[in-house]
């Protein structure tokens, strides 16, 4: 999801966190810089895309993405702050999985939701460790590509067949504009 | 060879199927010919072997604007297509399908009848005509299972897919026709089934122009191939003919001007009928070559979709060659299915990291995590169809602007009923090819940002009808032509880089024969 800067702005929460932010004066701001502030991230993440069989570390490193993405610039300061703060005042990290999802169907329109979700989905699958639990091996290139008994080690199918069908040249073949053209059209839109 | 900004050149720009195959066919001749290319020379060795990376290093991403009623508008928002900047155009990231267009598809408007809100229209070329062009592209390409050349092995991917088809009563599956060589041909290598064909391939297994006919063009000493040289206008004479071409040196922002007798317009279907809308003058009010309005109309790209599965045993179907698996037995025109036209299904793997950004975009929570988790025993298909031509999916220019203060062209793509109506039928059809040898899971997978895209510069017989003639020429402007698959007046079922190589080698055939009588 895009965030422009208009959607920002017509953001209450977004707009109060702004107003608060003035307050601050000439403070260089740093958003999601509190201890625990990361892991709360991180929490989310999971509860996003969940997977018992990824340590916390890889949510640990996409929350780091998430929160460096966050402060990329005003817009994204303030939307981020409001969000991280929603997320402490509900305790969401001690929430159950059920609650987590239903808290963040009710945050699912606002741009902090959208930061961190669209940052999850990209990072969380191209970690390279995500990639090593998923079985995924990738590039073979450099040791001359899959071998035979790689590429085509699944056993519990038969092998099928690698050539085209016999009938195949005259099925495609049999295409003249006319024969087809009698073929009535059901209308049905 | 260096060729003078001042001489009367024969120009082409884009280096992509069209381009680089009509430069090609220029140069074997003996004609010298500049080819402006807006990207740079990728050489396969830089090619990165992984996603993302490969995907910032190629991929086209000037600004553009998207209107319309699909769904990407919402899920890829400013990124309508999934194109490549570079030599050798969006050839570098296909996978490879080499299918030939029916007989009908040439003349779906006489055989599929009037079908509403589509501008179908007959070509005014036929399959007859084609046929030995088909033979020499395919020859050109490599493709597998034609010419007496081999099939290629069968991966994972493709046993999950072919037993699946076969267990349906489909016959027609096999692992081509394929666009990457299966013994060594051309000078080119075997595939080492090393996959990564959307990054690039960088074993030179696969064909593509800048592994094939640019390094053909540069060894004849007519070509001079101009890297990072985008071209923003083509500028005409008094009597309205195109003379020149100003492109811009896309590192420098530098405006250049080539002096040209002849050019050839192979910048894909959004760029080419943006510069002819950017080349608008007093002579052509409305857009160069323009006429008949139908610059930018009547955009397709082709009717897609996928199909993933996961099952209880492992798959790892991203290992070996991206879509060496075929089926054609949904593709003949059957309108008692509720649409017309149809369908070919194509094996297609892609990696966690691609496979988590399309598999269902804006979509998180626990049935969307379990499926990335089942990855390993997952297979998958793609659906590519023929979609309908519409008068307002088009291109035009947008109020926004680009990196370098040109308008950003406006993509509006509205999905026909027929279009939803062949993409359902798809879904069922490739969720039963996996029930059928136990999928525990499949999942419905919207288009990517489209890869083939046709249309918007239509070829027809008459100039009321469409931008250029039978031979790619424009109707209005007689030294110009369009060489890419901007000018398919209709898009059939088939994927389009084959008809894309032929008829360019038939127009690069024509034009070097009109310009040695002297007729251009």
């Amino acid at each position: 999801m895009k965030i422009t800067r208009r959607e920002l702005l017509i953001s209450a929460g977004s707009l109060l966190a702004y107003s608060q932010l003035g307050s601050l004066a000439n403070a260089e701001v740093n958003i999601a810089a509190q201890p625990g502030d990361q892991e709360m991230i991180a929490s989310m993440c999971k509860a996003l895309y969940p997977h018992d069989r990824f340590p916390m570390n890889i949510y640990m490193d996409i929350a780091a993405g998430a929160i460096k993405k966050g402060n990329a610039d005003t817009g994204a300061k303030i939307s981020f702050r409001a969000g991280l703060d929603g997320l402490k005042i509900n305790s969401f990290d001690k929430m159950s999985f059920k609650k987590q999802t239903k808290y963040l169907n009710s945050i699912a329109n606002t741009p902090f939701f959208g930061l961190v979700r669209g940052h999850t989905v990209v990072a969380l699958y191209d970690h390279k460790e995500v990639h090593k639990i998923f079985g995924y091996q990738g590039a073979s290139f450099d040791r001359g590509g899959y071998k035979d008994g790689e590429y085509n080690d699944l056993s519990w199918l038969p092998d099928p067949r690698i050539e085209e069908h016999p009938d195949l040249t005259a099925f495609l073949d049999d295409s003249s504009p006319k024969k087809y053209a009698s073929l009535k059209t059901k209308k049905t839109f | 060879m260096k060729i003078d900004k001042k001489e009367k050149a024969v120009v082409v720009i884009g280096s992509g199927p069209g381009g680089a195959q009509v430069a090609y066919q220029l140069t074997k001749q003996g004609i010298p010919v500049v080819l402006l290319e807006a990207g740079r020379r990728i050489m396969k060795e830089e090619y990165v072997n992984e996603e993302w990376p490969a995907f910032s290093q190629m991929a086209w991403l000037d600004k553009r604007t998207m209107t319309g009623n699909s769904r990407i508008v919402q899920d890829f928002n400013g990124l309508p297509t999934w194109l490549v900047k570079a030599v050798g155009g969006t050839a570098t990231h296909w996978a490879g399908a080499t299918p030939r267009f029916l007989d009908y598809e040439w003349k779906t408007k006489s055989t599929y009848g009037s079908v509403d809100g589509a501008t179908l229209m007959d070509w005014p070329i036929d399959g007859k005509e084609m046929k030995p062009y088909y033979v020499k592209a395919e020859d050109a390409i490599g493709s597998t299972h034609r010419g007496g050349r081999p099939a290629l092995p069968a991966n994972n991917n493709y046993k999950v897919f072919a037993e699946g088809a076969k267990r349906n009563g489909y016959k027609f599956y096999a692992t081509g026709p394929y666009g990457t060589n299966a013994a060594p041909y051309d000078g080119r290598p075997a595939s080492v089934q090393d996959g990564f064909n959307f990054q690039g391939d960088k074993s030179g297994a696969k064909w593509n122009p800048n592994v094939s006919e640019i390094p053909k063009a540069l060894a004849s000493g007519k070509l001079e191939l101009r890297e990072n040289s985008q071209a923003v206008q083509i500028t005409t004479d008094s009597s309205g003919k195109a003379d020149g071409v100003l492109y811009m040196d896309t590192k420098t922002k530098a405006l250049h001007r080539q002096e040209a007798k002849v050019i050839c317009v192979a910048g894909n279907s959004i760029e080419t009928p943006r510069l002819f809308l950017m080349s608008a003058s007093a002579r052509h009010p409305n857009g160069l070559a323009n006429s008949s309005d139908q610059v930018g109309r009547n955009y397709m790209r082709h009717l897609t979709g996928s199909v993933y599965a996961t099952f209880d045993k492992p798959v790892n179907f991203y290992r070996g060659e991206t879509m060496a698996g075929f089926l054609a037995d949904e593709v003949k025109h059957n309108p008692k299915r509720g649409f017309v036209g149809g369908y070919y299904l194509e094996t297609l793997a892609l990696g966690p990291s691609f496979l988590g950004a399309f598999l269902d975009p804006g979509r998180w929570g626990k049935k969307f995590a379990d499926m990335m988790d089942g990855y390993q025993n997952m297979a998958g298909m793609w659906i590519v169809g023929e979609d309908m031509p519409q008068k307002n999916n088009r291109i035009t220019l947008g109020s926004a602007k680009d990196a370098f203060g040109l308008p950003a062209p406006n993509v509006h793509f509205d999905d026909h009923p027929n279009d939803t109506a062949m993409r359902n039928h798809a879904y069922e059809k490739g969720e039963a090819i996996y029930k059928a040898v136990g999928a525990k899971q499949t999942y419905r997978v919207t288009p990517y940002p489209h890869t083939h895209n046709l249309g918007s510069m239509r070829m027809s017989a008459k100039a009321k009808d469409g931008v250029v003639d039978k031979h790619g020429r424009c109707h209005d402007v007689k030294n110009l032509f369009v060489s890419d698959g901007s000018v398919m007046t209709t898009g059939a079922a088939c994927n389009p880089t084959l008809t894309i190589t032929a008829l360019a080698i038939r127009q690069g055939e024509y034009l070097a024969e009109q310009l040695k009588k002297g007729n251009v």
